[in-house]
């Protein structure tokens, strides 16, 4: 990725394979990838791309008819403009590898104060949580519709056309721009193909919709906590006296690298009520997402802690995924 | 770590391979010269990225 344009051929970083299909003018006419966090392979399968790289000759032969209109090509942006990434790669000779942009974009990023972890350590937010759940070697044609997709009428048989007025033509560009939704919108809308009819539809979000599994990505912006929680319920926090509109969860597994790196010293069962003095938080319902969201790698935290019906302060040493540096 | 491989294809290429069921596929190595090659042809790219971590 040393000499390529990674403003035109922009993409979450953490894909394993991507196309892109484009012009001469360098106008993109599809992206065919994306993922989600169990698997590269997902999306991915021949006949739905045959059928995006059909669509795509065919878009072309209308482009050159002048009768398709696209955006201008994006601006151009190169690895070589991340400072901390020239560090690590050109001037140690070594490749560009994609993760190591979107990786270094986000030190980058969280150096100068600027990260933004919500759009830009929670990529790609998954479908299925909003209830779509897609025909995969049909490209976007629903198979199934839960939850949000179905309470706003999306049904199996769909075909996916739009997102936000933006055309779609593959579970590539859907993601991507999916991916593009403000992490605090409450509703997004689908334009849908249903018997050869445009229908839209408008999806209300559940809150953190954004949320995805980040172990797959390996990030070094995210805090390494070697625990994993549960939210406690409404009448688990009336008996502990603590806030039912906090973040307090339940510590349900331990990894072991916890007593080896020594980041803390959480037991399962324990229920941590709060970090830093801080109990509630506008996005985390766990204390786990609170830490992933506010505390940055390698920083420390007091926990709270409620162990036994004993109140404990705890301190947790996060740290950084360093093996790929 | 696999280092990262860049291909360029002309879909013209492509949509014969499908056509034929060749498993042949002329992939270009240079996005430059396939930019070119797109403009001269009047022919679409299309561009794979293999990261591999």
């Amino acid at each position: 990725m040393d000499d390529v344009d990674a403003g035109l051929f922009e993409r979450d970083w953490n894909n394993a394979v991507y196309f892109f299909a484009l012009n001469a003018e360098e106008q993109i006419y599809f992206r065919y990838g994306g993922r989600d966090s169990a698997s590269p392979d997902t999306y991915l399968d021949l006949h739905s791309l045959e059928a995006a790289l059909a669509e795509g000759l065919a878009m072309q032969q209308r482009w050159l008819g002048g009768e398709l209109k696209l955006p201008p090509r994006p601006q151009p942006f190169f690895a070589r403009e991340i400072p901390l990434l020239v560090q690590r790669t050109f001037k140690q000779h070594a490749c560009v590898e994609c993760h190591l942009i979107g990786d270094f974009q986000n030190i980058q990023r969280e150096q100068d104060g600027t990260l933004d972890k919500l759009a830009q350590l929670y990529r790609s937010p998954d479908i299925k949580t909003i209830g779509i759940y897609l025909d995969v070697p049909k490209g976007l044609v629903v198979k199934e519709s839960r939850d949000a997709a179905l309470a706003a009428g999306m049904r199996p048989g769909d075909r996916i056309t739009a997102l936000d007025g933006t055309g779609v033509l593959t579970f590539g560009d859907l993601q991507y721009r999916y991916d593009k939704v403000a992490r605090r919108a409450s509703q997004v809308r689908f334009t849908v193909e249903r018997e050869g009819h445009p229908v839209e539809l408008v999806l209300a979000l559940p809150a953190r919709w954004w949320w995805t599994d980040l172990r797959f990505r390996q990030s070094s912006v995210d805090p390494r906590l070697d625990f994993e929680d549960r939210p406690l319920t409404g009448d688990e926090k009336r008996k502990l006296g603590i806030p039912e509109d906090g973040f307090a969860s339940q510590v349900k597994h331990v990894a072991e690298l916890a007593r080896a790196l020594k980041t803390h010293d959480l037991r399962v069962g324990d229920v941590i009520a709060g970090v830093n003095g801080v109990e509630r938080d506008d996005l985390a319902n766990t204390a786990e997402l609170y830490l992933k969201l506010r505390v940055r790698a390698g920083d420390s935290a007091m926990l709270d802690v409620i162990r036994d019906g004993q109140r404990i302060q705890m301190r947790l040493n996060t740290h950084i995924l360093s093996f790929r540096k | 770590m696999r280092i990262l491989s860049t291909s360029v294809l002309l879909a013209c290429a492509f949509a014969s391979a499908l056509a034929a069921a060749d498993d042949s596929i002329d992939w270009l190595g240079d996005y430059r010269q396939a930019l070119r090659q797109a403009r001269e042809t009047h022919k679409p790219l299309f561009v794979e990225f293999r990261c591999e971590a």
